[in-house]
């Protein structure tokens, strides 16, 4: 297995505050790699830079061996890397279809798709993640689990070689998410890489093939799910001193 | 409707428009060249503001750099009219392009301070300059030719109708609206949003400066304080919002209807129709907010609550 990602001492601050503290990592092809940690851990920050909607004060991120630090977002989306947002971003006025369809538009680079062919692609992920019969609805229609899902569809759509999760599981009941895991396992299948940010321990601990653990913004574990959750310092960080 | 019958109304109303200079009179062509530059102003406002969502206070600039480069060509430099529209449109492009990347990083009301800034200081620079003729003006020479100026507008009018349609059915066009949409969105989704801003801005700008041009040739003069009127500006989003901004006809329905409607007042009711015009701006704004284009759309479901909907959902 080799790396697809390498996350190399990468440190992101804030006016005062460090949101992320000398992370490394590395995630491995055709891995499941889920990431969690208290409110305020730094999760979505670290997406945030390895998409390129913020850069880290220092620190190297490299992507299939090569530094895309410098690189604006809509490159790394180009290259292969697919995001969702924890607070959607839908395109409000659009209907759910197009809004996937952007991704199959602009997720290959200069490239052009026809808009025909893009609304195909569109049409098919849209019943992979099970929003087919809403295609023709504005996205701003759909309520927040059918939010969460075209999130997951725009970014498909991309045909990205990673895929970046950031709580798309949050709001969702339990039919719901098993059924949101059983996409994304799929999605693993078909070949794409996924990073997953999670606040249902639960259901991330059955999805992870490893899982990273932040704390105020520091890597405090890395690891096999079991043994991570097991950790003293993790639920120390999770439950607090006194009850660990 | 079909796609046919739309295309065959557009076609025929083209055709009717064009027509007007062989039965209309003096006045009414007239009123239809200076409806039409209008109409062309609001549709090129259309791609800056409409569908990238960007509201451009800089397009009066765009307007006045059209019309000075047909003014320079033909005062200055004995040039024919043509020369000086491409010279115009040149400079409108060019200025879209090296204001767009420091501008077009901000957003929402910041880029409309930007934008509003720059009529007056462009205005101030050409007022200085020589080859504009510094704050007295330019005279070209007359043209005693309206049929020629009202067909050069529709024909403007028509190429930026088209280029509007164009957006709505293109890889570019989509990408304009995932901007307006949600721009980071847009962004991670591989949208080069800095450069497609530009784009369309430049775009925008390229419209107004031929119909800055149309209308430097059809006055005959031009200062600094009439090409880059600020007014200009804010009537083209009137006309655009009115009309229904993001659409391929509104906003050009929208120059139409006020310019009518603000036509009449101002024959009928000669010293209050500023008042008048006023009244309808703000009933349209608090009725329908989303513009004409909207009402067609859900008039036929929702009826006259339609209007009801309007002032309850924005708490008037």
């Amino acid at each position: 297995m080799s790396a697809i990602l390498e996350i190399d001492h990468v440190t992101r601050r804030f006016a005062g505050l460090v949101a992320v503290s000398d992370v490394s990592f590395a995630l491995n092809e055709g891995e499941i790699l889920g990431v969690i940690g208290p409110n305020g851990a730094g999760k979505t920050t670290l997406v945030s830079l390895i998409s390129g909607t913020l850069t880290p004060s220092s620190g190297d991120i490299r992507f299939q061996g090569q530094s895309i630090t410098s690189l604006p977002a809509f490159r790394r989306a180009r290259l292969g890397i697919g995001r969702t947002f924890q607070i959607m971003r839908p395109f409000p006025g659009l209907s759910v279809l197009d809004n996937v369809a952007v991704g199959a538009l602009f997720g290959h680079g200069e490239e052009s798709t026809a808009l025909q062919e893009a609304r195909e692609k569109a049409r098919r992920h849209l019943e992979f993640v099970g929003l087919g019969r809403f295609a023709d609805q504005r996205a701003d229609e759909l309520g927040g689990p059918g939010r969460k899902r075209l999130e997951l569809a725009k970014a498909l759509a991309m045909e990205p070689k990673l895929l970046l999760c950031d709580e798309v599981m949050a709001g969702l009941n339990h039919v719901e998410i098993d059924e949101v895991i059983d996409v994304i396992r799929k999605v693993r299948d078909s070949g794409i890489t996924v990073l997953v940010i999670e606040h249902v321990i639960k259901a991330i601990k059955s999805l992870s093939d490893r899982l990273l653990v932040l704390h105020h913004g520091e890597k405090i574990a890395d690891g096999e799910p079991d043994v991570v959750l097991s950790d003293k310092t993790v639920v120390e960080a999770y439950l607090g001193k006194r009850r660990a | 409707m079909s796609k046919t019958i739309r295309i065959a109304i557009a076609v025929l109303v083209v055709i009717v428009l064009a027509a007007v200079p062989w039965f209309g009179s003096d006045v009414v062509v007239q009123f239809g060249i200076s409806t039409l530059i209008l109409a062309v102003l609001a549709q090129g406002w259309n791609i800056i503001g409409g569908y990238t969502g960007y509201a451009s206070f800089g397009n009066s600039t765009f307007f006045g750099l059209g019309a000075y480069g047909v003014g320079i060509a033909m005062v200055q430099w004995n040039l024919p009219f043509w020369v000086g529209m491409v010279f115009g449109a040149v400079m409108a492009v060019a200025f879209a392009i090296l204001l767009g990347i420091p501008v077009l990083r901000l957003r929402g009301h910041y880029f409309a301070i930007a934008t509003l800034a720059l009529a007056q200081v462009v205005a101030a620079i050409v007022s200085n300059i020589p080859l504009f003729g510094e704050n007295i003006g330019l005279v070209l020479p007359p043209l005693n030719n309206d049929a020629m100026f009202y067909e050069l507008s529709l024909a403007l009018l028509v190429a930026a109708t088209l280029t509007v349609w164009w957006l709505t059915r293109s890889r570019f066009g989509f990408g304009l609206i995932a901007i307006r949409e949600n721009e980071e969105g847009a962004a991670v989704m591989g949208v080069d949003t800095t450069r497609y801003k530009i784009m369309a801005f430049a775009l925008s700008g390229l419209f107004s400066a031929l119909a800055g041009g149309i209308q430097a040739y059809w006055i005959t003069f031009l200062d600094p304080a009439s090409a880059f009127d600020i007014s200009l500006n804010v009537k083209m989003i009137i006309m655009a919002v009115f009309g229904g901004p993001g659409t391929i006809f509104g906003p050009v329905v929208g120059a139409f209807v006020l310019s009518a409607i603000s036509e009449v007042l101002s024959s009928e009711v000669t010293n209050i129709a500023g008042l008048f015009f006023g009244i309808v701006v703000v009933a349209a704004v608090v009725l329908m907010p989303r513009g004409l284009a909207d009402i067609v759309r859900h008039f036929r479901s929702s009826g006259w609550r339609y209007f009801a909907q309007n002032i309850r959902a924005h708490r008037i």
